[in-house]
C-alpha cells in the first residue's frame, strides 16, 4: 500500500497512530449517545442475520398443514404463512437475498459513482459537462418505472443479478456529490497545492482525494444499501417479477394480495414481520449514518 | 429576458433528448421481449385468416409500428407514431387509444399526489422553520429525528403500515377503489363523500413520505439563512421581528420551491406503490397493469408519459427559479 | 427626532447632536466547550462627541466584539459579562431589552458591516428595505424618507434612484458599502459604528469610502467609530486611536501623537511593521509570534507578554493597570517603571 511514493508518505507509526486515534473517536461518538450504539448493533445484527441466519434452517422450510395463518405463538413467534411456514423462518432465510443485494447494488453505486464524480472533478473541461449530461439523464429517467419496463425482459433470479440492475441504475447520485466534493477541494486549493509538491495524479487521488472523501462514500454507501433493500424488496411486493427466491418483498406481496392482509386480520403477522424487519433495518442504518455525520463532521459537534 | 429564453431552449433540447432516450428504450424492450410477442400476434391473425395486409395493420395498431421490415424502419415508423401523438390501441380495453387510456389514469394520479404533496408541503415547511429555530431545544431534536426517520422509511412500508392499522386493525376507512359502486358517480354529496374517503389513505401516505423530506431540507435551509451577514445587519438595523421573520423565510424557502416543483414531477411516477397498494387507478397501477397483461402500447406510454411529466418538471422548477430569484434573472449564476 | 423634521437644505450643526459614548469595565464572554472564555476584558473608552476614533487590532483582538457590544448585539454564545455602554440620549444600552433596545438600533445607532459581507437581503431591491427599514421605526413620511435617502446616496456621488432600484448582486463592494452608510444614517442616528470600512476593497474605493466618511461625518455632526486592522486607515480619518490586544486595550491617545511616539511596545511593534515608501524594507519588521486566540489568551498577567520584548518578571502574574498621562493612556508595566524613573530623576 505505501511503496508508491515512500518519501512523502506517512511514516508507519504515524498512520497506526492516526488509525487509533480514529477508533478512539469512532468509540466516543457512539458512546455520547446510546441511540448510535443501538444502531451499530442493528446493522451488526442484519449482516450476521445475512451471512448466517439461512445456516440454521433446511433448505426446505417444514410446513404445518394444521396451522395455517397461525397467530403468534411461542414456536411461531410472527405466526405462520398460508402454507403453515414459520414466518420469522421466512424473514431470516430470505434476508440473504435482500441484504446480499444491498451490498452489491451499494458496491456497484459506490466504485462506478465514485470513478466516474473524481474523474469527471479532476479533469473538469469537456469530460466533466459531457459526464455530468450522462448523470443528469439518468437521474431524469424514472429509476421505478424503468425497473419495471426492464422486468419484462429480465427475470432478476439472482441477488448478484438484481444488485447489477440497481447498481447500474443508481450511481448518478453519488457521481454528482463525489465530483463536487472533487470540485471543492480543488477550490481550495488542495490539488495545486499537491502538484507543487511533485506528487503524481495516482497518489493524489488515491492518498490525498479518496481519504479525504472516504467517510463521505461510506456514508453514501449505507445509503445506497437502503435505497437497494427498498427498490427490490418493493419490485418483488409489486408481483411483476417471478417468485423464484424467498425475500422479504416476495412475502408482502403474498400477504397483502394473497392473504388480504389489508382486509382480514389473519394474515396481519405475515406481513408485518417483514415490514419490521425493513423498518429496523432503516433505524439501525439512520443512527449509524448520524453517528459517522458527527465522527466525520466536527462543526456539527459544537451544536 | 433572454436569459430566460436560453434557459427554456435548453432545457427543451434536453427534454427533447431524454424523450428519445426513452422511447428508445421502450422500442428496444419490446422489440426484445422473450417470444416475440409481435410475430406471434401477426402469425396468430394469419392463422385466423387475415390477409397479411390485414393482419400487417392490426398488429401495427396495437404496437405502434409493424411487424415487417428493418429495425430500423420499425423505429423510424414507432417514433413518428409517437411524436403524432398515436399510441397505438390498448389490449386490455379492446378498442380504447392508448392516449385516452393515460388520460384517464392521470386524473386519478395529479389529483392526490397534488393534495398529498402540498399538505406535507406546508407542514414540513412550518415544522422545519421551528425544528431550525429550537435546533438546541428538545423539541426540536425530536422534530429533526422524526423527519429523519419518515424520511427514510420507503413509501410502501408507510402505506402498507397505515393500510394494516386504517382498515384491518381499526376498519375505518376503505382498502381499496375510488369509490363506493353503490353511488352514482357525478355531483351527489354521497359520491364525493365516498371519493375523499377513499382518497385518504392514499393522500396520507404521500403526504407522510414525503413530509420528512420537507422538514429536514427546510431546516437546513433556515438555518442557513441564519448564519447569513445580512440578517445580523437587519438586527442591527433595528428590523422588526415580523420583518426579518420574512427575510429569513423567503431566501430559505427559496431553494424548496424548486424541489417541490421537482417532486411533482417525480410523483407521477412514484405513486406506484400506493396505487397499487390501495388499488387506486392511477398511472402507477396501469404501468403495473399492463405490464402483467403484456399491454406494450400502454406501458410503452405510461412510461413515456412519466418521464415527460419529470421533464415538464424540471423545466418549471428552474423557470420558477428564475422568476423568484433575481439573482438568476439577471444571468448571474448563484452558488446554492 | 423624525426624518420630516429635519432641516434639509441647511446642514445640521456639528456637534449639538453628537452624542457621547463611555463605555465602561466592559467584559464580554463566549460560552466554549473549555468554559466561558472572555473576548474582551474590562474595557474603558471614552468616545467624545463629535469625533471619530478608530479601533485598531489584529483578527482575534475582540474589536468586533466591542463594535457588537455598542448595540448591545453580541452574538451567542457571547454575551455581555459586566460593565456599562453610556451613550447620550440612550442611558446605558447594555440595560436595554426588547423593543427598547430594537428601536435604539438603527434610529439612533447606525452600524455599517462590512463591504465583502453581504448585508443586503438578496432577493429584495436596496428601495424595499428601506421602506422595510422605515416601517421597523415607524416612520410616517416615507416619501421623504426616500428622498433622504436618494439625497445621501447622491452625496455620496451615487444616481440615487438607480441604487434604490438595484438588488444587491447589481451593486460592487464600493457601492455596497455605500449603501450600507446610507442605511445606517437615513434615520438620522448621530452614533455610528463602521466595522473594516475599507476591507475588500481596492484601494482607489478605499480612499473614497474614507473620504465620505470624514465628510458625511463633519457635515451631519456624528460621533463616529471606524473598527480596522489598518494602522493607515486610522491615521487618515480618527482623531482618536485605541489599540486592541487580546480583548484589552492597551493603549489610546488623540491619533497623531499615538502614532508619532507610540508608548506600548505592541503599538511600537505594529507601527515598525509597516513597509514604508521610502527607506530600507529591511527596517520593516513584523511582531514576532502570533496574536493569542480566545483559549490562548492569558489568564493572569499582562496578555502581550509572550511576545513581548520588554517583559520584566511582573508582567507573568499582573495586569497592567490603564495609566492616563493626559489625553494618552497605556496599560504597561514597563512604561510605567520607566515613567516612574523620569519622575524620580
Amino acid at each position: 500500500m505505501s511503496d508508491m511514493n515512500p518519501a512523502v508518505a506517512l511514516p508507519g507509526n504515524t498512520r497506526a497512530t492516526l488509525r487509533r486515534n480514529f477508533w478512539r473517536g469512532v468509540w466516543r461518538v457512539l458512546k455520547r449517545k446510546p441511540s448510535r450504539m443501538a444502531g451499530a448493533i442493528i446493522v451488526l445484527a442484519f449482516a450476521f442475520m445475512g451471512v448466517f441466519g439461512p445456516m440454521f434452517y433446511p433448505d426446505q422450510l417444514p410446513r404445518d398443514d394444521n396451522a395455517l395463518y397461525a397467530p403468534p405463538s411461542w414456536a411461531h413467534p410472527f405466526g405462520t404463512d398460508f402454507e403453515g411456514t414459520d414466518v420469522l423462518a421466512l424473514v431470516i432465510t430470505g434476508s440473504q437475498y435482500v441484504l446480499l443485494t444491498g451490498l452489491v447494488t451499494a458496491v456497484i453505486t459506490i466504485v462506478l459513482g465514485t470513478g466516474i464524480g473524481l474523474f469527471a472533478g479532476f479533469r473538469r473541461g469537456r469530460w466533466d459537462s459531457v459526464l455530468m449530461r450522462i448523470t443528469d439523464m439518468k437521474l431524469t429517467i424514472p429509476g421505478l418505472p424503468l425497473l419495471l419496463v426492464l422486468s419484462t425482459i429480465w427475470k432478476f433470479s439472482s441477488a448478484w443479478e438484481m444488485g447489477l440492475v440497481l447498481g447500474l441504475l443508481g450511481w448518478g447520485g453519488v457521481a454528482r456529490a463525489v465530483r463536487s466534493q472533487t470540485l471543492s477541494l480543488r477550490e481550495r486549493g488542495f490539488i495545486e497545492a499537491a502538484r507543487g509538491l511533485g506528487l503524481s495524479t495516482t497518489h493524489i487521488i488515491g492518498r490525498e482525494l479518496l481519504p479525504s472523501m472516504a467517510p463521505f462514500i461510506a456514508m453514501n454507501m449505507l445509503i445506497a444499501v437502503t435505497g437497494a433493500v427498498y427498490a427490490q424488496v418493493g419490485l418483488f411486493f409489486l408481483g411483476v417479477l417471478p417468485f423464484e427466491a424467498n425475500n422479504w418483498g416476495v412475502m408482502l406481496n403474498l400477504a397483502v394480495f394473497g392473504g388480504g392482509a389489508l382486509t382480514t386480520t389473519a394474515a396481519l403477522p405475515y406481513l408485518l414481520a417483514p415490514l419490521l424487519a425493513i423498518l429496523l433495518l432503516t433505524l439501525g442504518i439512520v443512527l449509524v449514518v448520524d453517528a459517522m455525520d458527527e465522527i466525520f463532521n466536527p462543526r456539527l459537534r459544537e451544536e | 429576458m433572454t436569459v430566460i429564453a436560453r434557459r427554456l431552449a435548453g432545457h427543451l433540447a434536453r427534454g427533447l433528448v431524454m424523450v428519445l432516450v426513452v422511447t428508445t428504450i421502450s422500442f428496444v424492450i419490446i422489440r426484445n421481449i422473450p417470444g416475440d410477442p409481435i410475430a406471434a400476434r401477426y402469425e396468430k391473425l394469419i392463422e385466423q385468416g387475415m390477409s397479411p395486409d390485414q393482419a400487417e395493420r392490426a398488429t401495427a395498431v396495437l404496437y405502434g409500428f409493424m411487424p415487417k421490415g428493418t429495425l430500423w424502419q420499425q423505429y423510424v415508423d414507432y417514433m413518428t407514431g409517437l411524436f403524432t401523438l398515436d399510441l397505438g390501441e390498448s389490449l386490455m380495453t379492446p378498442g380504447a387509444q392508448v392516449t385516452d387510456v393515460l388520460f384517464e389514469a392521470t386524473k386519478w394520479t395529479v389529483l392526490p399526489v397534488l393534495v398529498g404533496t402540498l399538505l406535507s408541503f406546508l407542514i414540513g415547511v412550518m415544522m422545519g422553520v421551528y425544528a431550525a429555530i429550537k435546533r438546541s431545544g428538545k423539541l426540536g431534536d425530536v422534530l429533526a429525528v422524526s423527519g429523519s426517520l419518515l424520511h427514510g422509511i420507503p413509501q410502501y412500508v408507510l402505506a402498507l403500515l397505515l393500510g394494516a392499522l386504517f382498515t384491518t386493525l381499526i376498519p375505518i376507512l376503505p382498502s381499496g377503489g375510488t369509490a363506493d359502486i353503490m353511488f352514482e358517480p357525478g355531483f351527489n354529496l354521497d359520491y364525493i363523500g365516498s371519493l375523499i374517503e377513499h382518497a385518504t389513505l392514499p393522500v396520507l401516505t404521500y403526504a407522510l413520505a414525503s413530509y420528512g423530506g420537507w422538514i429536514l431540507a427546510m431546516k437546513s435551509s433556515v438555518v442557513t439563512v441564519l448564519g447569513d451577514d445580512f440578517i445580523l445587519a437587519a438586527e442591527l438595523r433595528g428590523m422588526k421581528r415580523g420583518i426579518i421573520f420574512r427575510y429569513i423565510a423567503r431566501n430559505a424557502i427559496l431553494p424548496l420551491f424548486t424541489i417541490l416543483a421537482l417532486s411533482l414531477g417525480l410523483l407521477f411516477g412514484g405513486a406506484i406503490f400506493i396505487e397499487r397498494i390501495f388499488n387506486y387507478p392511477g398511472l402507477g397501477l396501469m404501468l403495473i397493469d399492463s405490464i402483467t397483461n403484456r399491454d406494450f402500447a400502454l406501458m410503452g406510454g405510461a412510461f413515456l408519459l412519466i418521464t415527460v411529466a419529470i421533464i415538464i418538471a424540471n423545466i418549471v422548477a428552474d423557470m420558477l427559479y428564475t422568476v423568484i430569484d433575481p439573482r438568476v434573472r439577471s444571468g448571474e449564476e448563484v452558488a446554492r | 427626532m423624525t426624518v420630516e423634521t429635519m432641516p434639509k437644505a441647511v446642514p445640521p450643526v456639528p456637534s449639538k447632536t453628537a452624542p457621547g459614548v463611555r463605555v465602561g469595565g466592559l467584559s464580554v464572554v463566549y460560552k466554549t466547550s473549555a468554559g466561558e472564555l472572555p473576548a474582551i476584558a474590562g474595557i474603558n473608552l471614552d468616545l467624545v462627541p463629535g469625533t471619530i476614533t478608530g479601533v485598531v487590532g489584529e483578527s482575534g483582538s475582540g474589536k468586533s466584539t466591542l463594535a457588537l457590544s455598542l448595540l448591545n448585539a453580541v452574538q451567542p454564545p457571547g454575551r455581555i459579562a459586566a460593565g456599562s455602554v453610556e451613550i447620550d440620549g440612550l442611558g446605558d444600552v447594555v440595560a436595554l431589552r426588547g423593543e427598547d433596545l430594537r428601536k435604539a438600533r438603527g434610529r439612533h445607532i447606525g452600524y455599517v458591516f462590512q463591504a465583502a459581507q453581504n448585508s443586503l437581503n438578496p432577493l429584495k431591491t436596496v428601495g424595499k428595505q428601506l421602506l422595510d427599514l422605515g416601517r421597523s421605526h415607524g416612520v410616517s413620511d416615507l416619501r421623504a424618507l426616500v428622498r433622504e435617502a436618494k439625497e445621501l446616496l447622491g452625496r455620496m456621488g451615487m444616481d440615487g434612484a438607480r441604487v434604490l432600484d438595484s438588488h444587491q448582486h447589481e451593486l460592487s463592494g464600493g457601492m455596497r458599502q455605500r449603501v450600507g452608510i446610507m442605511l445606517a444614517l437615513v434615520l438620522n442616528a448621530h452614533l455610528v459604528v463602521l466595522d473594516e470600512p475599507t476591507t475588500a476593497l481596492d484601494m482607489i474605493t478605499q480612499a473614497t469610502i474614507l473620504r465620505i466618511i470624514r465628510e458625511v461625518h463633519e457635515e451631519r455632526g456624528l460621533t463616529t467609530l471606524v473598527i480596522t486592522h489598518d494602522l493607515g486607515v486610522v491615521a487618515e480619518v480618527a482623531d482618536r486611536l485605541a489599540v486592541m490586544y487580546g480583548g484589552r486595550i492597551v493603549e489610546q491617545g488623540p491619533t497623531r501623537e499615538v502614532l508619532g511616539g507610540p508608548r506600548h511596545p505592541y503599538t511600537r511593534g505594529l507601527l515598525r511593521a509597516i513597509p514604508r515608501l521610502v527607506g530600507d524594507i529591511d527596517e520593516a519588521r513584523a511582531l514576532p509570534g502570533r496574536p493569542p486566540t480566545l483559549g490562548t489568551v492569558p489568564r493572569e498577567g499582562c496578555v502581550f507578554r509572550e511576545r513581548c520584548p520588554l517583559r520584566m518578571d511582573v508582567c507573568d502574574t499582573v495586569e497592567p493597570l490603564a495609566i492616563a498621562d493626559g489625553p494618552r493612556i497605556v496599560a504597561c508595566h514597563a512604561v510605567d517603571a520607566a515613567a516612574a524613573k523620569e519622575t524620580k530623576a
